[in-house]
């Protein structure tokens, strides 16, 4: 595991996603990301988390994992889920994400659907 | 406040008309308290609702620029000026109404803390949705005008070590003020539209917005959402996903702060997704 990197796990309930946006935006200042890309991430953790709760298989936890690797973030959102399936990339939400994050991926495997957003640093000095 | 202050209640008239008067009203046209005088006049002596309308409306007019004045001491607390200029108005509106020039004090001498106490109440009416100490409604206040500082200085949003050495706090502080911010609620998605000007060319602009959004599968069930959205609301959705343009330069274009722009498109984004959710 890097040095540069925060994970958390919070149950999959949307009361806990403000716990994950504050994160994203500490994790992010901490970068030296702009206001700006700042609010943009939290909003994208926001609908990551949201699209992934509707799937979420209930009692079940949430993952966020920050990846920071100058001028890069990268995080990866994933929930359990009974049948996993990719969201619909023609869909309002993936329109927001990837506004938002800039570079969005999606993956599942049997039981889980990971959200990876990666976003790159621009404008600020280094 | 002790009872001296109110004993100017009991000079003469005359008195509050000279250069005692406390408020610098800003009119530059010929005479405008007699003119006020002679309409508050003309108003007791009608009957005619037409006419008493005309002449209400005349004093309003007469005076805006005194609810602009007073409106301008509340600047830069984080609430757009024409909000406070038209909480102001409202305040003067019912100034005149209740206005007896039998009481012989000046009408802009009566009108200033109506005026006042509107626009105050609006800050506490719309101020803080969550209770937040004041040490972080001070920090949200000078972190927006920083903040709009900062943005004209460098042509970006700033980061937050910048914002930090511009107000002289450690990086956690200007978070944690950041984070208070979203405590603070403004506008509500409810609002009506007040049709200001403004906001009648934002509506116009969206119809030619609704083209940014083919090829999104959103006729279904998007659409109709989107239509609930206040115009503003939904300009900023449609500014910043369908344009691409940025939180700071949305803030420009709407005239609030970057803070306001945030929070909005935080809020109307967990609607959609709780609408689209219930579809």
């Amino acid at each position: 595991m890097s040095r540069h990197q925060v994970a958390l796990t919070v149950p999959a309930d949307s009361s806990y996603v403000a716990l994950l946006r504050a994160t994203t935006a500490g994790v992010a200042a901490r970068l030296d990301f702009t206001l700006d890309d700042i609010d943009d991430l939290r909003l994208a953790v926001d609908e990551a988390c949201g699209l992934l709760l509707r799937q979420a298989r209930p009692e079940s936890t949430l993952f966020c994992g920050f990846r920071m690797a100058e001028p890069h973030l990268s995080i990866d959102v994933t929930a359990q889920a009974d049948s996993p399936r990719l969201p619909p990339r023609d869909g309002f939400a993936w329109t927001v994400l990837t506004s938002l994050a800039g570079d969005v991926h999606a993956s599942v495997d049997e039981d889980s659907v990971t959200l990876t957003l990666s976003r790159k640093r621009e404008g600020a000095t280094p | 406040m002790s009872t001296a202050d109110i004993s100017s209640q009991r000079h003469p008239a005359p008195d509050l008309e000279g250069t005692g008067t406390p408020v610098d009203t800003g009119f530059e046209s010929a005479d405008p308290r007699a003119r006020t005088v002679q309409l508050f006049e003309q108003l007791a002596g009608s009957d005619d609702v037409e006419k008493q309308e005309a002449l209400r409306n005349e004093i309003v007019r007469l005076h805006l620029p005194l609810v602009d004045h007073l409106a301008r001491r509340f600047r830069n607390r984080g609430e757009p000026l024409d909000d406070l200029v038209q909480v102001g108005t409202i305040g003067l509106i019912k100034s005149v109404d209740r206005f007896e020039l039998t009481r012989g004090v000046e009408f802009s001498t009566y009108a200033t803390p109506t005026v006042i106490g509107e626009i105050k109440r609006y800050f506490r009416d719309k101020g803080w949705a969550v209770r937040v100490p004041r040490r972080l409604q001070e920090l949200r206040l000078s972190l927006a005008s920083a903040s709009a500082d900062l943005t004209q200085e460098l042509g970006r949003s700033p980061t937050v070590g910048e914002l930090a050495e511009r107000l002289e706090l450690n990086q956690d502080a200007v978070l944690e003020g950041l984070e208070s911010a979203n405590a603070y609620n403004t506008l509500s998605l409810d609002a009506p539209d007040n049709g200001e000007s403004e906001r009648q060319t934002m509506v116009e602009s969206l119809a030619a917005d609704d083209e940014a959004l083919e090829g999104v599968e959103y006729r279904e069930s998007l659409k109709p959402l989107l239509t609930a959205l206040a115009p503003r609301e939904k300009l900023i959705l449609m500014l910043r996903f369908f344009h691409g343009m940025t939180q700071s330069q949305i803030a420009q274009e709407v005239g609030i702060s970057q803070m306001h722009v945030s929070r909005i498109l935080s809020r109307t984004l967990a609607q959609l997704r709780t609408s689209l959710l219930d579809h």
